[in-house]
């Protein structure tokens, strides 16, 4: 059981990918006037780790969204799922704004997305 | 502990009266097909209840798209699958009643930046499932999910999917319970729509700073103090002095979250 072909659509995402901005360590971003949190990809199971783990995201994109970026940036092939998890309980929707699992799930200025090649937790 | 039974079963047996048409532009032959008539559960999902009507409209399509999936559109609002049916109307027609529900069914024109594909009930399964967890996290820091067997989680599924009451509020009753010395869930899940379909959802703490209750008037005061709006789910408007705590253990969907309405 799966949702990972439930994303956006894969063009979309990749002219969006290039503005995903790097987190700087001194907390600054580039200033645009949508609003960015920060999430911090972790690796599970199999997958692998992403060499910068920490991203500014604008808030009101989906989860599929960062689904999509991660598949990108991990040079996964098409077909090869990828799994994320928030409180390394449950799966989000891929239509769930980042924002929202933000203000109900981030801890210490940023909301932890797990993710795997294989369902991780149920 | 959600213990008015009668509300809980008045809202489990709520029903919507559909007609579905098929959308004209998908019609091969020279024979019109039926609007096809269903009673459908608010409480369900859209991909649960429409095998049969499926199967009345797939002779009268193109056989090139037989094997495409199907969805459906309200007004040219297509509907997401993965939101609760009665929600929907609530959604899109709460303002405007109208029954039957009619709907339009196709079966090319996939909208793929709208909806999230579902290609069996596995998918709906893994989403309801899903949502059930992220609303444990919130009311009980996810320790009822956690410690059910996975024959618990299957009865919640199926009592839900073959509408058994009793084999699903067996189960859920323990989503519904309070643990601790305070009563009440530590966050209550509620999501909040907005006309287009787009929700908010926050760290929503069932008491007061004082330790009362919340109730909607103080909730709506909270999220909106400039617009005082008004909030709908199961066809009513929530009255102002209906506490938070109850609300969630009565007015909840099967997912565990309260959807509600702004109107």
């Amino acid at each position: 059981m799966s949702l990972e072909n439930t994303c956006e659509e894969i063009s979309q995402s990749e002219s969006q990918v290039e503005n995903l901005r790097e987190h700087k360590e001194n907390g600054d971003t580039v200033k645009t006037d949508k609003v960015k949190v920060d999430i911090l990809l972790k690796a599970t199971g199999n997958a692998p780790i992403m060499k910068k783990k920490k991203w500014a995201v604008d808030a009101e994109k989906p989860i599929g969204w960062i689904m999509e970026f991660v598949k990108k940036y991990l040079k996964l092939e098409p077909d090869e799922k990828l799994f994320l998890y928030v409180n390394q309980t449950f799966a989000p929707s891929p239509d769930q704004v980042i924002k929202n699992l933000y203000e109900c799930f981030g801890t210490d200025g940023k909301l932890v997305l797990h993710y795997c090649k294989s369902q991780a937790w149920g | 502990m959600a213990n008015d039974r009668e509300v809980l079963r008045e809202i489990w047996d709520g029903k919507l009266p559909v007609c579905f048409q098929l959308d004209q532009e998908e019609i091969m032959e020279i024979q019109q097909p039926d609007p096809f008539y269903v009673m459908v559960p608010r409480l369900s999902y859209f991909p649960l209840v429409i095998d049969k009507m499926k199967r009345h409209f797939l002779r009268f399509i193109s056989q090139e798209n037989a094997d495409n999936e199907m969805w459906l559109d309200y007004n040219g609002q297509p509907l997401k699958w993965h939101y609760p049916i009665g929600f929907l109307y609530d959604l899109y027609c709460g303002s405007d009643p109208q029954t039957p529900w009619i709907l339009t069914v196709h079966f090319s024109k996939f909208p793929e930046n709208i909806l999230l594909h579902c290609p069996n009930k596995d998918i709906v399964e893994a989403h309801y499932m899903s949502t059930v967890k992220e609303a444990d996290v919130l009311k009980h820091r996810g320790q009822v999910m956690s410690t059910m067997q996975k024959k618990d989680h299957n009865q919640l599924w199926l009592g839900l999917q073959n509408d058994k009451f009793d084999q699903f509020w067996a189960i859920n009753r323990r989503l519904m319970e309070s643990h601790g010395e305070s009563e009440g869930f530590k966050n209550i899940p509620i999501r909040i729509y907005s006309e287009d379909g787009t929700y908010i959802q926050r760290l929503i703490n069932p008491k007061n700073s004082d330790g009362s209750r919340k109730v909607v008037q103080q909730l709506i005061s909270e999220l909106y103090p400039e617009n005082p709006v008004k909030l709908r789910t199961h066809g009513i408007n929530i009255p102002l002095d209906t506490p938070l705590q109850w609300l969630s253990e009565h007015m909840s969907y099967p997912d565990n979250f309260l959807h509600v309405c702004i109107c």
